[in-house]
């Protein structure tokens, strides 16, 4: 039954990942808006470097909570929130690692002290770089996981994914 | 002046010798550095390059990627970046390059594309990933990347010093002009690896990716997500690489404010995630749970 429950709440772990709330600061001043919309009522103003607590992401907006309010600003006015330099490289943003579970040594893997712990598990800095012998059979066997435009095609309509016309953007206006 | 004829000439001549081995035929050497006394005339003429060398250019700044860090053993997850990079890759200005996608196993967060359509995303990149829009975000900023050749033009300033420094040699050498090309190329890839490309080049590529992810079906703001991510660690060690060879995850989220604004807001049918995506994210059961006991009855029953 334990076990049961146990299975249960493992399985559960991903998908309630998606919906983990994140710590956000506001980018510049701006308002909250009481649906994600443009032309929504606005409900107050926020102000730089004011701390947010996002609930939600759907599309260019964010739903925040943000010193006893709840509302929504754009997605791209906010950035996160800089997590302790002690977190573990294995660890998500947000929640817990689903691979840190499956593979306990990547969390052995510290980002404070600049070291890495030998657990087998592959870094890559500059150095890593500097030094990699470049492999030819790797490359051989990238070359063999192409897959055609077809496929791909079919993919994406077995996917229901909408193709759309749209031009590139410009750099646009400062604010 | 004169001099200046004479060493054309003096290239022209080495430029047919290179034709004439047999190494040259790998690497049309004579043709890429005719002339090439001048750098920003390399640099034009690496841009120019055929497409089939730009793929063999291209897999072998691959090979040392893969190198560091080889890719992982789960064919489900190779399938799964290879259809999805090739359908963003088809809504680029070069579909029909023989694309390329991998996932290798660093738990370290980044991505690298290079020239001829090979792109290779981290383990850990691929793991933070909190929907299929910003997988698709990422890929689209690399296949952004290969569709404006910016490797070719970075690599240019190492190849700069080695290549034509040792022009003759590469002609005339006895180890064989496509051998020390390779060479000289795979150090040129290192150096551009370790610095990054042009930072205006990443600019660039962001706006071009949340465009190619939106002609793709995904929601645009994927790519922010995934800045978002990167804004929040700074000092994270995983991230280092990733932090020191690009603009400020914070700087990249303000551009790319400016360009979007809510342009892109009103594309109809755009998704942020996909169920097969969200089934590939999880760890499969039988790998996390240990097999279940043997239920007490029946061993009362063995008794």
């Amino acid at each position: 039954m334990v076990r049961a429950f146990l299975l249960a709440t493992l399985l559960l772990v991903p998908v309630g990942y998606a919906q983990a709330a994140e710590k956000g600061l506001v980018i510049r001043a701006g308002d909250l808006m009481a649906q994600p919309f443009i032309d929504a009522a606005k409900t107050g103003p926020v102000t730089p470097n004011q701390p947010v607590t996002i609930l939600e992401r759907r599309g260019g907006w964010a739903n925040v909570e943000t010193g006893g309010r709840n509302g929504w600003i754009r997605l791209l006015n906010v950035r996160l929130e800089p997590r302790p330099a002690t977190a573990a490289t294995g660890q998500r943003a947000s929640g817990p690692s689903v691979s840190a579970i499956t593979n306990p040594a990547s969390l052995l893997r510290t980002g404070s002290s600049g070291r890495t712990v030998t657990t087998g598990v592959k870094g890559m800095d500059e150095e890593d770089i500097r030094n990699a012998s470049p492999d030819p059979v790797q490359l051989l066997r990238l070359g063999t996981l192409g897959v055609d435009a077809a496929t791909a095609r079919a993919h994406a309509q077995k996917s229901n994914l909408k193709e759309n016309a749209l031009g590139y953007l410009d750099k646009g206006r400062g604010r | 002046m004169r001099r200046l004829r004479f060493l054309s000439a003096t290239l022209a001549g080495c430029a047919a010798l290179a034709i004439a081995t047999p190494a040259a035929a790998q690497f049309d050497l004579g043709g890429l550095l005719r002339g090439a006394q001048n750098a920003k005339k390399l640099g034009d003429s690496l841009r120019k390059i055929p497409e089939a060398e730009e793929i063999t250019l291209g897999g072998d700044l691959a090979s040392i990627i893969l190198g560091a860090a080889p890719l992982i053993e789960d064919p489900a997850k190779q399938l799964y970046v290879n259809r999805l990079g090739r359908w963003l890759a088809m809504h680029s200005e070069r579909p029909d390059l023989p694309w390329r996608f991998g996932i290798v196993d660093s738990p370290d967060v980044n991505a690298f594309s290079m020239p001829g359509g090979y792109v290779l995303v981290t383990r850990g990149m691929f793991e933070r990933m909190r929907n299929e829009s910003e997988l698709a975000g990422v890929l689209a900023h690399e296949i952004a990347h290969v569709a404006r050749k910016d490797h070719l033009g970075a690599l240019q300033q190492s190849l700069r010093n080695s290549a034509l420094g040792g022009f003759t040699e590469y002609v005339s050498g006895g180890g064989g002009l496509a051998g020390t090309f390779r060479t000289a190329l795979i150090n040129a890839g290192k150096d551009m690896f370790a610095r990054g490309l042009n930072k205006d080049d990443e600019f660039d590529a962001d706006r071009m990716g949340v465009v190619i992810a939106a002609r793709s079906g995904y929601s645009p703001y994927g790519l922010v997500g995934v800045l978002q991510t990167l804004s929040a660690a700074p000092d994270d060690k995983g991230f280092a690489l990733h932090n020191r060879t690009h603009p400020l995850p914070v700087e990249r989220i303000e551009r790319l404010d400016r360009a979007m604004g809510t342009r892109l807001d009103g594309v109809p049918g755009l998704v942020e995630d996909l169920p097969s995506f969200v089934a590939l994210r999880a760890p499969p059961p039988v790998r996390v749970l240990p097999p279940p006991p043997p239920p007490p009855r029946r061993r009362r029953d063995r008794r």
